[in-house]
């Protein structure tokens, strides 16, 4: 993936960048901040204007795009690490041997040593459940272990 | 003239450039031909023709055409990029090289056949030589091309040009503020080249003096500071009798190796744009339109010989730059448009009336650079919008 740059003069700098299959983003940023956003499908293909920002807006575009103003994750492989332990998230899914039984009876914490430090629920968040709190299908679990305790809470959650 | 009449004066000024502008928006037209038009339409002998008060070139229309000639250049010398044409010097210098030579020979050619002359001559070649800068890039924009690889060779022929145009206005400007004999032209040239050499040593040691200068958390103390040296230092040059213009290209040269150019950039472009505009106003207010007429046969003559030149040389650097033919016709249709700097050897070419040029000699370069301008400036844009048209007859197959 290559960028070239050059100097408009006068005007500002123009950055070009290689995607797949020949197509190309063409940037041209103006002196006043005003920012053209270019395609090209092809080295024979003129390019097409595809936005025209202002310097608010262009920042706006380039953090979401760097990932700075919302990064995406992937739920199934996050985790925060706390030592040994880590803070992961299980999905109770329909199916689940824990679905429909409360904390307490699901015995997750005698079972595997996690334990649940919040359930978030649509969209609210349970924070430190009670024993009696009942799991439903869709609930997602935040539980603190190890990786060992982990998998195991893996195993008594997932559908067998 | 009393103070209040001037004052309203400039204020007709203005407002009419304000309003052709308005217009210019609205045809979406670079504005640079309507500047002059407006000019043309308020001055003596088509105002005062029908006995309406004109809008006299007094000497605050006359400096503040100067200052916007400081200006376009003080920017020219600001976005000079040395680095750029030294990276791409191979291709830059032939392209370059290929559109001197034909078009600056195309336009001595015809000077000689039309004058007789070298000084008319060489004037001339400078007026047909020189693309715009200003329209073009503004095309490139609007069009959308600057994405495409055309914009390449186009850019850096443009750059080339800059160069070139430096060095000819101190040769040109000595030439005609000179006595007129080969000794007192020789001096005129040695004291243009000397000044040069003064503000290249200037420009390679001055980086940090004017760094120090600039530093200013103030934007009113950085602008002053930032405008006097400019003014000033193209007035001295214009006091030893060498070209204002190119100083102010040197001293923004100077600048540009500061940290400090997109402050300048920032601060200083809407000054550039007053006085440009006023600049354009005062090419107008001086063109006799009846002379225009009269030399509307040199100007046709000029327009039909350079405009297939431009477009030949533009071609050839397309191709340089290995382009096909779709898109060196593109390069060719675009370097035709011709503009402010082709304005700017006009008005040397009137100051020499009188002196180095015989006064019907330097109006009649005068007039027909400006009608040349007119034709040109619209039509290279309306060439580059219809491009699509003429790339039928060189469609590779693509």
């Amino acid at each position: 993936m290559r960028v070239y740059e050059s100097e408009v003069p006068g005007v500002g700098r123009k950055f070009e960048l290689e995607l797949t299959g020949g197509k190309s983003a063409v940037v041209v940023v103006h002196h006043d901040g005003r920012c053209e956003l270019f395609r090209r499908d092809g080295p024979d293909a003129d390019g097409e204007k595809i936005l025209d920002l202002k310097g608010e807006q262009a920042n706006r575009l380039g953090s979401i795009l760097e990932g700075a103003y919302f990064e995406s994750v992937d739920v199934d492989s996050l985790s925060v690490p706390l030592g040994d332990a880590i803070i992961e998230w299980i999905e109770v899914v329909d199916d689940s041997p824990v679905a429909g039984t409360t904390l307490g009876e699901s015995r997750i914490r005698t079972e595997t040593g996690t334990s649940i430090i919040a359930i978030q629920r649509g969209e609210e968040t349970i924070s430190n459940p009670p024993p009696e709190t009942g799991l439903e299908p869709g609930d997602l679990l935040v539980a603190v272990g190890t990786r060992e305790e982990q998998a195991e809470l893996d195993a008594l959650v997932e559908p067998t | 003239m009393a103070a209040e009449t001037t004052l309203l004066e400039v204020g007709v000024m203005f407002a009419a450039i304000g309003a052709v502008g308005f217009l210019a928006a609205r045809f979406d037209l670079s504005p640079i031909p309507f500047y002059i038009v407006a000019g043309i339409a308020l001055n003596e002998s088509v105002l005062g023709a029908v006995d309406l008060p004109a809008v006299s070139a007094s000497e605050f229309v006359v400096v503040g055409a100067e200052l916007g000639i400081v200006f376009l250049l003080f920017f020219l010398g600001l976005e000079f990029n040395l680095d750029r044409l030294l990276a791409d010097k191979e291709r830059i210098g032939r392209a370059g090289v290929i559109d001197l030579v034909v078009n600056f020979g195309v336009g001595l050619a015809l000077g000689v056949y039309l004058f007789g002359e070298p000084l008319p001559a060489l004037l001339l070649a400078g007026v047909v030589y020189i693309s715009s800068s200003a329209i073009i890039t503004k095309s490139l924009l609007d069009l959308g091309w600057i994405a495409n690889p055309e914009s390449s060779p186009m850019l850096g022929v443009l750059v080339f040009e800059d160069l070139v145009i430096a060095v000819y206005l101190a040769v040109v400007v000595a030439l005609v503020s000179g006595g007129g004999d080969a000794w007192s032209a020789a001096r005129a040239i040695g004291v243009a080249f000397a000044f040069i050499a003064l503000l290249l040593v200037l420009v390679a040691a001055g980086t940090t003096l004017f760094e120090r200068l600039l530093d200013t958390p103030s934007s009113e103390y950085f602008i002053l500071r930032a405008v006097g040296v400019t003014v000033l230092l193209a007035g001295a040059a214009l006091a030893v009798g060498v070209s204002e213009a190119v100083a102010a290209f040197f001293v923004g040269m100077a600048f540009s190796a500061t940290e400090y150019v997109h402050d300048l950039e920032t601060a200083l472009s809407s000054l550039r744009d007053v006085f440009a505009a006023v600049f354009f106003f005062w090419i107008g207010l001086v063109t006799d339109p009846f002379v225009v007429v009269e030399a509307a046969g040199v100007v046709a003559v000029m327009v039909v010989v350079t405009a297939p030149a431009k477009l030949l040389s533009g071609f050839f650097g397309g191709r340089i730059y290995a382009l096909d033919d779709r898109r060196s016709l593109r390069v060719g249709l675009a370097m035709v448009t011709r503009g402010e700097f082709s304005l700017i050897i006009a008005a040397v070419a009137l100051s020499g009336a009188g002196g180095t040029l015989a006064p019907e000699t330097a109006r009649t370069i005068y007039a027909a650079a400006v009608g040349y301008v007119l034709v040109m400036s619209a039509l290279g844009t309306t060439l580059m919008g219809a491009s699509g048209w003429f790339e039928r007859f060189v469609t590779t197959g693509s």
